[in-house]
């Protein structure tokens, strides 16, 4: 029964038992040079992101990162946990490059990332999910980056696909 | 950075469009090594056809960071309340995309009033690659 099962339907690579797993928190330093090597890869030219003095003088403490820095913060997430001896989250889901597609991002902000920020991630591998009669595998990952004394900055919801055809 | 006065903005305004390439391997790489996305399906072009692809193909994330700047041009990082997109189809190597958005509500919320935009994220061909939405503080 079982061969016969799985040789007709392949059921998805992610690994779906890890719904609802709650990812260990982990806090990262958001580094100046960090937040301009980024800027400068999305072709960025506000001089926020590069330089102090235009930083302070429109208002902030220092470099500014960029809308959507949430992604280098959470590569250093997962730096940090594989030094604690954690899987990363791509290993957790069993993710295959091969296969691997991004379906969606969405960022709500309550606050900005200013470089010398040291700030709290959490991630939560919340629903697992199914489209073109199981041709796709979805997952939906959430996630949160805050900081000690001005509280969530960023809220992040995004799925990731395998295409399974 | 000249940011406009979302004051006078009415619904059906368009921001100022922007383009975004062509997506060079370079651009990838950087992207790679700046965002520390490592996926090899997008930086190294054995992996690539290893795993069936016809070549590399771009991160969504660096259309999604560029579609992020017409935004921020235009409104002030300050002012973001919210940006999201979905992914429609792939960006490949030598694409040029465009990047175009429009102010589809105004509404109150959290004591301020705010504004809906509409973005679009298309190739040289049409094809769009990215839908997305951002909100902004009007004032």
């Amino acid at each position: 029964m079982q061969d016969s099962e799985a040789a007709t339907k392949p059921r998805g690579i992610f690994d779906r038992s890890t719904k609802g797993h709650q990812m260990p928190t982990v806090s990262v330093e958001v580094e100046r040079g960090q937040i301009r090597f980024f800027a400068k890869a999305l072709g960025e030219t506000d001089p926020i992101h590069f330089n102090i003095d235009a930083a302070r003088a429109a208002g902030y403490p220092d470099v500014v990162a960029t809308p959507s820095f949430f992604m280098p913060i959470e590569a250093m997430a997962d730096e940090e946990r594989a030094r604690l001896g954690q899987p990363s989250l791509i290993k957790l889901l069993r993710c295959d490059f091969g296969r691997l597609l991004h379906g969606d991002e969405t960022y709500t902000y309550h606050g900005l990332v200013f470089a010398g920020d040291v700030v709290q991630f959490d991630t939560k591998i919340t629903d697992f999910y199914e489209k073109k009669g199981g041709l796709m595998e979805f997952v939906t990952i959430e996630s949160t980056v805050s900081h000690a004394e001005r509280g969530v900055l960023i809220t992040a919801t995004r799925t990731l696909l395998h295409r399974l055809g | 950075m000249a940011i406009a006065n979302l004051n006078d903005v009415q619904v059906g305004d368009a921001l100022p469009p922007m383009t975004f390439g062509p997506i060079t391997r370079t651009m990838l790489a950087l992207y790679a090594g700046a965002s520390g996305d490592h996926n090899p399906a997008h930086i190294d072009s054995d992996f690539a056809k290893k795993a069936g692809l016809p070549d590399v193909f771009a991160h969504g994330m660096l259309s999604f960071g560029g579609l992020t700047r017409i935004v921020t041009q235009w409104a002030g990082i300050g002012r973001l309340r919210s940006f999201g997109a979905r992914f429609v189809s792939m960006t490949q190597v030598h694409d040029l995309i465009s990047f175009s958005g429009t102010v589809v509500e105004r509404f109150e919320a959290e004591g301020e009033t705010r504004l809906r935009v509409s973005l679009v994220a298309a190739a040289q061909d049409g094809r769009q690659t990215l839908l997305g939405e951002a909100v902004v503080a009007a004032s």
